[in-house]
């Protein structure tokens, strides 16, 4: 099975399907309303970002299918789940940190939260 | 579920059948799931379902592309044939390099012109026998490590299946010999085709086809070659398909017999003899 280096940079829809996962495993549908909600609205996926990310991350072994179960909030047929594996949890920490130096570098520099404010 | 939702769900189905197999073994389910969710959910909003049907398209379409362009790039097929075209390139063009300096060292006294047209063709006999022998070469050399990305499943059959390779080298190695029959007996369409109304003068239509008649046997030698690349990837032995080795072995030793002639006829001219023609 192919692997991610934990230290690269994620995408952001990979680091949106992370951060969904990371509240429980979901299915597909799951998935994109957790990342509207955890983005307020402002990140939509469509299925083709979605599928395809998942397929990547699979490959690099982020995400793992856990079960094929029936939604009970949703009456029909039966859903593929996913879950982060150990190496999604660290992938998505290794990216929370990246994050974090950035935004404690901003603040450092003055630019965060009052960016640019008064300069430009 | 009324006609217009059936029938977006339908197109989508048929949208969803561009991506590429394995894909879509895997999620072509989940994806019309999904679909149908998200119709289901604006509908219970009472939103307008044009827009984001549209919208839903276009970035279902841009993921089949992707994800097209990413079996192409990640997958052996486009980036091994860049690298082996680049690299047969290069090496024919270094083994004619000699005798083109040899070229233009001893005959620098003479007045006459550069024979370009010589030394693209020996590039080009030498480029084929490259083209066809190089993926055996490098498959026998790496072994396994190649096969990163199998594409066996995705395409391409023609070039791994042993028997549909053979019936297609073999049939494009026929049409060389019929060709050349043809042309050995002087068959008059085929030399006017190639010499034009004139065979004094140069036709350039004939030339062009000269040109692309040898790409049959490059490709003729190539897709014998492809079940032997994907044996000799498998660890298997060169001498599991004999049949499609001596299809590779004779259009590379008929390439390579007409460069040494070449090489052979114009020797005394690389040499520095003046009237060597």
């Amino acid at each position: 099975m192919a692997t991610t280096d934990s230290k690269s940079p994620l995408t952001p829809a990979v680091f949106h399907i992370l951060l969904a996962l990371s509240r429980g495993e979901r299915h597909g549908y799951g998935i994109m309303k957790q990342v509207e909600t955890d983005s307020d609205g402002k990140v939509s996926m469509g299925p083709g970002t979605l599928y395809g990310s998942l397929k990547r991350m699979l490959n690099a072994g982020l995400v793992r299918e856990s079960d094929r179960r029936v939604d009970p909030e949703m009456d029909d047929e039966r859903r593929i789940y996913y879950q982060l594996t150990a190496a999604g949890v660290q992938a998505l920490v290794a990216e929370l940190e990246r994050y974090q130096h950035i935004v404690t570098l901003a603040q450092e520099r003055k630019l965060y939260p009052k960016t640019f404010a008064h300069e430009f | 579920m009324n006609s217009d939702a059936w029938i977006t769900r339908i197109l989508y189905k048929k949208l969803i059948s561009f991506y590429p197999k394995e894909f879509r073994e895997q999620f072509a389910e989940s994806m019309e799931q999904t679909f149908s969710d998200l119709c289901n959910e604006k509908r219970q909003a009472k939103k307008r379902l044009f827009s984001f049907v549209i919208w839903t398209f276009i970035e279902t379409a841009m993921g089949i592309i992707r994800e097209r362009l990413l079996l192409i790039t990640e997958g052996d097929s486009m980036q091994t044939a860049f690298r082996t075209l680049g690299s047969s390139g290069v090496i024919s063009f270094l083994f004619i390099l000699p005798f083109m300096i040899m070229e233009i060292v001893n005959r620098r006294n003479f007045n006459e012109d550069f024979p370009f047209m010589l030394f693209f063709v020996l590039w080009l006999n030498l480029f084929a026998v490259s083209l066809i022998l190089l993926p055996i070469l490098r498959a026998g050399r790496t072994g396994n490590h190649g096969l990163a990305n199998p594409t066996d499943t995705q395409g391409n059959t023609l070039l791994i299946n042993p028997k549909p390779a053979l019936m297609v080298s073999l049939t494009l190695v026929l049409l060389i010999v019929i060709l050349f029959l043809l042309t050995t007996i002087g068959w008059e369409p085929l030399e006017r085709l190639m010499n034009g109304p004139n065979p004094e003068v140069a036709y350039l239509p004939g030339q062009v086809i000269s040109l692309l008649l040898i790409s049959i046997p490059i490709a003729a030698g190539i897709i014998a070659g492809g079940p032997i690349v994907k044996t000799l990837r498998e660890r298997g032995s060169l001498l599991a398909h004999p049949f499609h080795l001596v299809i590779v072995v004779l259009i590379s030793f008929f390439l390579l017999s007409s460069v040494i002639g070449l090489l052979a006829d114009q020797w005394p001219c690389f040499m520095g003899v003046q009237y060597c023609d």
